[in-house]
């Protein structure tokens, strides 16, 4: 079993580093598996995990990659619901690394 | 251009794992854009009963995932109005925005996919 | 487009049949196989709405599931082998199975 260590707690991880109890998760521990990424969240990424967190709350699944980005246009607007803007956030693969930065299962139906 | 599909959802949401499969297959087709309908005919119009509590039984919650279908590019949303009718649903109160059709209309819908399966 | 509707679960303790007949499209076909051939026992139910359902030249059943259940197709009824079910199905834009 994968695990993630953040200050004194040790963290489950699936077998792709995602989170196996989506309760786990918390800012430190987005700031944690995105660090892992070798990635740096700024605000433009938080707001993309908060409003992944309201999808998952909402339909109780992971958005693949087009829904995603309706979803992010229909909520934050077309400048920031396209592929280039989420692309460039998520290293290219916005559905999967985002999804896995929110504490969400891994999309199904992704490529 | 894709040829079209219509999935069509005839199970009740805890019988098995129909109608789960139904609605992998829309939330697959929609997530590569294919152009996808979805009828709920027979027992697949409990799937869209207000108010269920599937995690009494373990379950995924079907309602809430059927929801995200307008998300993922399903738009064209169907029930059969003679089986809402015979189970004593009415369209209002469903969960999802379907628009229900009459028998006749159901006959035109099938005509207009380029493909039909039915689960 | 017409469709060849096919269904393979029997008609009593299911209601794929009735709910086939009732958004059966003109030009449709429907093919019975599998438990479905159950449905032409004669002076049955499902073998009497199949009568009342006008489908004179497109219904049709599988020879070899009549012969393994002792069914006759009967005169509405054409039975058909598995290079005719290829042939039907290529008469038709679509095929809908009833899984």
């Amino acid at each position: 079993m994968n695990t993630l260590t953040v200050g004194e707690r040790s963290i489950a991880l699936d077998k792709d580093g995602y989170l196996v109890e989506l309760s786990d998760w918390s800012d430190e521990v987005a700031a944690a598996l995105a660090a892992h990424e070798e990635l740096e969240l700024t605000p433009e990424h938080w707001e993309v995990l908060t409003l992944l967190r309201a999808f998952y709350q909402e339909f109780e699944l992971s958005p693949a990659t087009r829904p995603l980005i309706k979803y992010t246009a229909l909520k934050l607007g077309p400048e920031k619901g396209n592929s280039m803007h989420l692309n460039r956030l998520f290293k290219g693969t916005p559905a999967k690394l985002a999804a896995k930065l929110a504490g969400l299962p891994k999309p199904t139906n992704c490529i | 251009m894709a040829k079209s599909l219509l999935i069509i959802s005839r199970q009740a949401p805890w019988a098995g794992p129909s109608a789960r499969e139904a609605l992998d297959i829309a939330l697959a087709g929609g997530a590569f854009d294919l152009p996808l309908g979805m009828l709920f005919l027979d027992d697949g119009v409990f799937q869209l009963a207000p108010d269920q509590q599937p995690a009494q039984l373990q379950q995924k919650n079907l309602a809430a995932n059927l929801q995200a279908l307008p998300m993922f590019g399903v738009e064209e949303l169907f029930v059969a109005s003679s089986s809402l009718q015979e189970r004593g649903l009415s369209a209002a109160t469903l969960s999802l925005p379907v628009q229900a059709l009459d028998d006749t209309a159901l006959a035109a819908l099938i005509d207009r996919f380029d493909q039909v399966i039915t689960l | 487009m017409s469709t060849l509707h096919v269904i393979s679960h029997s008609p009593f303790g299911d209601n794929r049949l009735s709910s086939c007949l009732r958004l059966l499209g003109s030009d449709d076909g429907l093919l019975l196989c599998g438990d479905a051939v159950y449905a032409l026992q004669p002076g049955s139910a499902p073998l009497a709405s199949l009568q009342a359902s006008n489908l004179q030249g497109r219904l049709f059943a599988l020879e070899e599931d009549l012969n393994a259940r002792a069914i006759s197709a009967g005169e509405t009824t054409r039975a058909i082998d598995y290079p005719g079910f290829v042939a039907l199905s290529l008469n038709y834009d679509k095929v809908n199975s009833w899984l």
